[in-house]
């Protein structure tokens, strides 16, 4: 092989090209706009982040059994209005409220892997389902109408600083540890991986498919719920529409992170970067006074061009692991 | 003689490592030609080569007097080389007429003519004596139906050279014989064969020459095999120092009774199984091909609902509903014939498809696994079973067959089973493997597991097994201790068979599995 060992292997740590593509984003934005640093293009950043990665993490964790939750959005959207509703309705307190919202999302999925796992009915057209149940249900309970009047504790407890560390910062760092804690360290987490990467095999080793499975779901709906909550205390209003955009970036983060699609293998670091990095591509654009239609588009490029590298990497990995072998059987 | 296909001093290398080595291999026209070799000696590449799969280094390809370069597949079928693979290559959902003609769909306008590519598939069904109905979809076969499936549509190509790589790994000694008549007419007819295999008897008494690998070089370049043993064979693949040594004699020593069937009806269609199986006692489950020794382990784990009769396991009564209560409450594994499909997770480590069956227990305060205790757990059994691994985090995927199948076995070791079914143990492995697990399924019963031995090489399960029940039509149909003489026990086996189907009237088709749910 003509590369060097020591580049070969950097590309067996799947994550670090992302971040290098994540730093060089960095320079060439910090290069290209003075604004870029500033504290309130910062803070716009990390008001994306907040909500984005608990996006991307819910998604992530359908994706590790081998399924996938298009309803992310829709529990994210009816977990929104029912968090608003509770709290201009009825003055609930907001931490009980927070604890009662993510409940819902929690219930929602519990509802998703429950189907699943009793009618073995292919995730993929019950999430669909649910999507529209939950939306409807969403539009029903507001007639659109998005929920105003969101206390002020809730927008200063999101703007809060820990130390001079900003709150929100936090969020995303803890469900990842999270949600790397429960995959890596805890029977349920391996469970996930074994069935997302053989379920014949997994069930055979005495893995229960149908307990993962809701297990999964009700994981991925409350990460979906607590994505929902905190839209609303970054927005400052319970809209309805909460959500509803969400579906591209909660599978482009896993798969640029370098989650296998047909489950067993998700990257909890890459999904992250990957989110910093879809969030830097749109500032960047913004930054560059780009037409805003067109970011879809390069958010297009950036799925395209991050899959087809995965791809070369693992190919290009699998080739030293072949020729290891055979030197050292 | 000059050959039809020669082979001249091939090499491959990958980064690192050479492959192949300035190999030679030469075919000629009506002979059956035997290409062996350990689990990485070579054998793959060199067929991938033939195939057009991957381009030679080095050396020539010549095809009746031709040089060859083979870019693809297409190539190399085209040029007249057909192939089974080991691997199955079948489309499940489309019919075994279909799989069979994929490439050569016959049409008429543009439209599939169905009915001629049916008559044409039969015509090749009928040669194999298979008795499935072209229009079957062949995700409903057997592993065993489905391998004849493919050496059908390799046949039906009709083509000056015929590559076999394993053909008799998943089917039957029954199968093997037609097979190895079918071969015998083609070779006289002047096609060129070449047949890999582990099983040296088989090639012992079909083929006329051969060629070994070893290390990615030839130690026999196309030798005659007249007058070589087993043991020359084996000496030639693994050198003088490491030949296979006998299993040596054994005196089963049963305890209590583990597993118990009286009656057992299944919805599979098992009927009137009655069988038992004692601690210490390596029990054999034979029977041809759509007997359904599978099928009942998996009826047993809970795939097929047992419908009447009852299971008892250590004299309770079981009612085992999943996989999951099987190895929990009851203690009872299965190691699948299909290692691939429902054995490993390929992707993952050696550690992860090791400890999978042992996560509950392995788990710390709070629920806990941690990678430290998980490789501390397994180490001594990847290290007893020899698994050739250059790390723990290995991939499976990425070791030989022979090493991933230690693999599968190890998990049920980690498991401690009392119960263990262990379903086609050796197949695709090579013969140093195959005599370490033939030891290693001795040892467990010697430990006190109860083994319950599906396989379909009969040399195997005569090694092997204490007692024996045979198998024919989902019901069991015989039960004898076994001598362990092989011409005794095989010709009592068969007349077992024989007999019950004389008994009965052949069903039109392959008993279809009913009500069964994935496992």
């Amino acid at each position: 092989m003509t590369s060097s060992p020591l580049l070969a292997r950097l590309l067996r740590i799947e994550w670090l090209p992302l971040l290098a593509m994540a730093v060089a984003a960095i320079i060439v934005l910090a290069l290209i706009s003075s604004s870029f640093f500033s504290t309130y293009n910062l803070f716009v950043m990390l008001r994306i982040l907040s909500v984005t990665s608990l996006v991307a993490l819910s998604q992530m964790v359908t994706i590790a059994i081998g399924q996938m939750n298009l309803a992310v959005g829709a529990i994210g959207g009816l977990v929104a209005i029912l968090f608003g509703a509770m709290l201009e309705l009825y003055g609930v307190p907001i931490p009980l409220a927070v604890l009662a919202a993510v409940g819902v999302g929690l219930a929602c999925g519990a509802i998703n892997g429950w189907l699943i796992a009793w009618t073995r009915i292919n995730g993929f057209i019950i999430t669909l389902a649910m999507l529209s149940v939950f939306t409807g249900l969403n539009y029903g309970i507001t007639k659109s109408i998005p929920f105003y009047n969101m206390p002020q504790a809730l927008k200063s407890a999101y703007d809060s600083y820990l130390g001079p560390v900003p709150m929100i910062l936090f969020i995303p760092v803890l469900a990842a540890l999270g949600v790397g804690f429960i995959l890596n360290f805890t029977r349920a987490g391996r469970h996930m991986l074994a069935m997302g990467g053989n379920p014949a095999a997994a069930e055979l080793a005495g893995i229960s498919i149908s307990r993962t499975t809701i297990f999964t779901h009700v994981l991925s709906g409350g990460l979906a719920g607590l994505a929902g909550v905190v839209a609303v205390a970054r927005l400052g209003t319970a809209e309805p529409t909460i959500g509803a955009d969400w579906l591209l970036a909660s599978f482009a983060a896993p798969v640029i992170g370098g989650a296998a699609l047909a489950g067993g293998y998700v990257s909890v670091i890459g999904t992250m970067i990957a989110v910093v990095l879809v969030i830097l591509l749109e500032n960047g654009l913004l930054l560059a006074r780009t037409n805003p239609f067109y970011v879809q588009f390069f958010l297009g490029a950036l799925i395209l061009l991050a899959v087809m590298f995965n791809q070369w990497r693992a190919r290009r990995v699998a080739m030293r692991v072949t020729t290891r072998r055979v030197v050292s059987p | 003689m000059s050959a039809l296909l020669a082979v001249n001093g091939v090499s491959k290398s990958y980064p690192g490592v050479r492959a192949l080595d300035r190999v030679n291999l030469s075919l000629e026209a009506g002979e059956i030609h035997a290409l062996v070799g350990e689990n990485g000696a070579g054998k793959s590449s060199l067929i991938k080569i033939l195939t057009g799969v991957i381009a030679p280094d080095e050396g020539e390809i010549v095809l009746g007097g031709a040089p060859m370069r083979f870019a693809r597949p297409r190539e190399s079928l085209a040029a007249g080389i057909a192939v089974v693979h080991q691997e199955r290559n079948l489309i499940p959902r489309y019919s075994v007429a279909e799989n069979m003609f994929l490439d050569r769909l016959p049409t008429r306008s543009g439209v599939v003519q169905h009915r001629q590519m049916q008559d044409d598939a039969r015509r090749w069904l009928d040669v194999l004596e298979l008795a499935v109905d072209p229009a079957t979809p062949v995700r409903y076969l057997s592993v065993a139906q489905m391998q004849l499936v493919e050496i059908g549509r390799a046949l039906s190509l009709q083509s000056k050279v015929l590559l076999l790589d394993e053909p008799t790994a998943s089917i039957t000694e029954h199968e093997v014989e037609r097979l190895i008549g079918i071969l015998r007419r083609l070779r006289d007819q002047g096609t060129a064969i070449l047949f890999v295999s582990h099983k040296l008897e088989e090639v012992i008494s079909l083929c006329d020459r051969i060629t070994v690998l070893r290390d990615g070089q030839n130690t026999a370049d196309a030798r005659p095999l007249v007058g070589m043993s087993k043991d020359d064979i084996v000496t030639l693949m693994v050198g003088r120092e490491a030949a296979v040594t006998e299993l040596g004699e054994r005196t089963a020593t049963p305890g209590q009774c583990r597993l118990e069937l009286s009656g057992v009806a299944t919805a599979a269609g098992h009927e009137g199984i009655d069988l038992k199986v004692h601690a210490g006692e390596v029990v054999g489950l034979y029977g041809l091909v759509g007997a359904g020794r599978t099928e009942l382990a998996k009826a047993l784990l809970g795939a097929y609902p047992v419908t009447a009769g009852s299971v008892r396991v250590d004299g309770k009564p079981a009612r085992i509903r999943n996989p999951l209560e099987a190895l929990r409450r009851w203690r009872l594994g299965y190691v699948s014939e299909d290692r691939k499909g429902e054995g490993l997770i390929l992707a993952h480590s050696v550690t992860r498809n090791t400890a999978i069956t042992v996560w509950h227990r392995l788990r710390r305060a709070g629920g806990l696994i941690w990678g430290a205790i998980e490789k501390a757990y397994i180490r001594p059994l990847i290290e007893r079973l020899d698994v050739r691994t250059p790390s723990l985090d290995q991939a499976v995927g990425n070791l030989s067959g022979g090493n991933q199948q230690k693999v599968s076995v190890a998990k049920w070791l980690a498991a401690d089973t009392r119960i263990l079914i262990i379903d086609e143990p050796t197949v695709g492995v090579d013969v140093r493997t195959k005599g370490y697990l033939h030891r290693l399924v001795w040892k467990l019963a010697d430990e006190g597991t109860a083994v319950v031995l599906i396989t379909s090489e009969l040399a195997e399960m005569i090694q092997l097994a204490d007692r024996i029940y045979v198998m024919n039509r989902y019901r069991v149909v015989g039960d004898i201790a076994n001598s362990r003489d092989y011409d005794a026990m095989s010709g009592a086996l068969m007349q077992i068979i024989q007999a019950d189907n004389d008994r009965r009237v052949p069903p039109a088709t392959a008993p279809e599995n009913r009500g069964g749910k994935h496992v």
